[in-house]
């Protein structure tokens, strides 16, 4: 749990833990505590464990939280941790999870903490205001623009407008969502034109890793930044740090 | 179903027929011998039940000398007592039926126990070698030098994670073969998002493919899929075993795609690995088949991971089929090895 926590951090979340204290915690301390870190802390999501403690009694005591919080707050997403991922067990799980109407997923407690950053980042919600590719490059979807970064100081792109800002916000998008999901060249090119609508598409994306290497000093290859995969689409990886 | 009060091992399960199917529900607590004597127990009953039916006329006092026989008091003790043993007998002949019943693939429950026993061993076995291995090697250093170097606790450390998801797979195998045995079950029939399903399995697998240094990729056309009509849970696990399969052999690449039909979707999982020679391909769906059987080298998998996924496919009114080229077979050199999995896109009609 603690890799966890570290990975929330470092993808920019303020994780609070709600931890009972004194003897013999029960499953009631958690739900009275998390109700209570609700109200107080306001977060923007919950992960909630299914098993609470040792007693048997409590062993689906993260469900009856779950309902608890979704009656309180029915947008609140909640990504739940079970070692019943699958099965019997699972099937109580998502039953008692299908009766609440919020935004409720389930990930096992064997998922590495990428996966559970990726997966509470769907549940939040789309793709946010602004996407961070690698550390050289910011989009900003809601103001149209793209940023690069240098020693922490923002400076616009000028080049990346219209149709470029277009394909560039559907692979960023794409990229935050899940790190393997390719964009294939059916969504791209109706951000393209003319009648050979693949090969203006390739234009496009030379284009765009022109503009983004020119902006950071960098000729990005074939296999950096904008790949194409196989001829099935493009795919955006975070390019490293260092050339 | 109803229950009968005071018969807690006991329901009856009354169809839309008005058929009553007697389900033995649990005997657990009944060893073998027991089962016997209420076995032997419940026939002397029926035999003195049907001795004191049909001698009634002889040895029971007749209510009125104009009365047939079959109305005699002792008549209907005899017929009563005739049931109870005949249940008696039914329940017992049922439960020692189930204890030693042959399952699917002519096999016994108890062989069916040491199969699961065996692919425990097998494919625990081998993860907690290689990190014991590491983790002993590592340990002799620090004996010897006092110290061990960062880049050797980087090895275990990343071993340790490299294994995880093998432990993860192999724990739901064995759960899923389970309950394959039962061939009755039919799957599960829930609202579906396969492309959030196939996005959770490339998830959980990104990290491992860029550990080997692999591209693992998926999409899905229509970019906005919708939802289906199955078996979540399968389809993960079904899935699953096919990235899982894919991963382990490619040699650059893996690709997922989702698409569909007007009937029904499809899970492509491609892979360029080697490609399958032409006589493994009728065997790659068997129980416990691998690559190295033919061989006669050590298995490097259960072989379990393709059985189960095509097994699933079948249950869930889908099938899943293979095409594969090896190098030397193509023109171009070119290598590969595609599963295609279809399933419906509405599986409440099969499920009834």
């Amino acid at each position: 749990m603690r890799s966890v926590l570290r990975r929330l951090e470092t993808d920019g979340f303020k994780p609070i833990v709600v931890t009972p204290e004194g003897p013999h915690i029960t499953g009631d301390d958690y739900e009275a505590q998390t109700l209570f870190a609700m109200e107080t802390e306001r977060p923007a999501a919950i992960l909630l464990d299914v098993r609470f403690g040792e007693y048997d009694l409590d062993r689906f005591k993260g469900l009856s939280i779950l309902k608890k919080i979704i009656d309180k707050d029915g947008s609140m997403p909640v990504l739940m941790f079970t070692q019943y991922s699958q099965g019997p067990y699972r099937d109580t799980a998502v039953n008692a999870s299908l009766s609440v109407s919020g935004s409720v997923d389930f990930i096992d407690k064997l998922a590495s903490p990428e996966e559970v950053v990726l997966r509470l980042r769907r549940l939040i919600g789309n793709a946010p205001e602004t996407i961070k590719i690698g550390s050289l490059f910011e989009l900003d979807a809601d103001n149209a623009a793209v940023y690069v970064i240098e020693n922490g100081r923002r400076e616009l792109i000028r080049e990346i407008q219209g149709m470029k800002l277009e394909i560039l916000n559907e692979l960023a998008s794409a990229m935050y969502r899940s790190e393997g999901e390719l964009v294939p060249f059916s969504r791209l090119e109706r951000f393209s034109d003319g009648e050979d609508s693949r090969a203006s598409l390739r234009v496009r994306i030379r284009e765009l890793k022109v503009s983004l290497g020119r902006a950071v000093a960098r000729d990005f290859g074939p296999n950096e930044l904008i790949i194409n995969v196989r001829n099935r689409g493009y795919r955006l990886v975070s390019p490293p740090d260092q050339q | 179903m109803c229950g009968i009060a005071g018969i807690d091992w006991l329901a009856l399960q009354i169809s839309s027929k008005w058929e009553c199917v007697c389900e033995i529900q649990d005997l657990g607590y009944l060893n073998d011998q027991s089962l016997k004597i209420l076995k032997f127990a419940g026939l002397t009953v029926t035999v003195v039940g049907l001795l004191l039916f049909l001698l009634s006329p002889l040895i029971g006092e007749p209510i009125s000398g104009n009365l047939a026989w079959f109305i005699e008091p002792i008549a209907y003790i005899g017929a009563v007592v005739f049931m109870l043993g005949s249940l008696v007998v039914i329940v017992s002949f049922q439960v020692i039926e189930r204890r030693t019943k042959v399952v699917s693939g002519g096999r016994t429950w108890s062989q069916v126990t040491q199969d699961y026993f065996d692919t425990f061993a097998h494919d625990m076995g081998r993860p907690l070698r290689r990190i014991l291995g590491k983790q002993r090697e590592a340990r002799a250093v620090l004996n010897e030098t006092g110290e061990v170097s960062q880049h050797m606790v980087t090895e275990l450390l990343d071993e340790i994670e490299n294994q995880a998801p093998n432990f993860r797979l192999m724990i739901e195998n064995v759960r899923v073969l389970v309950d394959l045995e039962d061939i009755n079950a039919a799957p599960a029939v829930e609202p579906v998002d396969p492309a959030a399903l196939v996005r959770n399995v490339s998830d959980r697998y990104t990290p491992i493919a860029r550990e080997r240094g692999l591209e693992l990729v998926w999409w899905c056309e229509p970019s906005e899929f919708g939802l289906i009509y199955g078996d979540g849970s399968a389809l993960d696990h079904m899935i699953t075993n096919l990235v899982d399969n894919a991963a382990k052999f490619a040699s650059g690449h893996v690709e997922i795609r989702l698409t569909k039909t007007a009937s029904t979707f499809i899970v492509t999982v491609w892979d360029d690995g080697a490609g399958l020679v032409e006589s493994h391909v009728p065997h790659i769906f068997d129980r416990g088949w691998t690559p190295e059987l033919s061989a006669r080298a050590e298995k490097q998998s259960s072989g379990l991971g393709l059985f189960i996924a095509s097994s699933l496919a079948e249950r869930c009114g889908g099938q899943l089929l293979v095409e594969s080229q090896l190098s030397n077979d193509s023109s171009s050199g070119e290598h590969f090895t595609t599963f295609t999995l279809s399933l419906p896109l509405d599986n409440r009609t099969v499920a009834k």
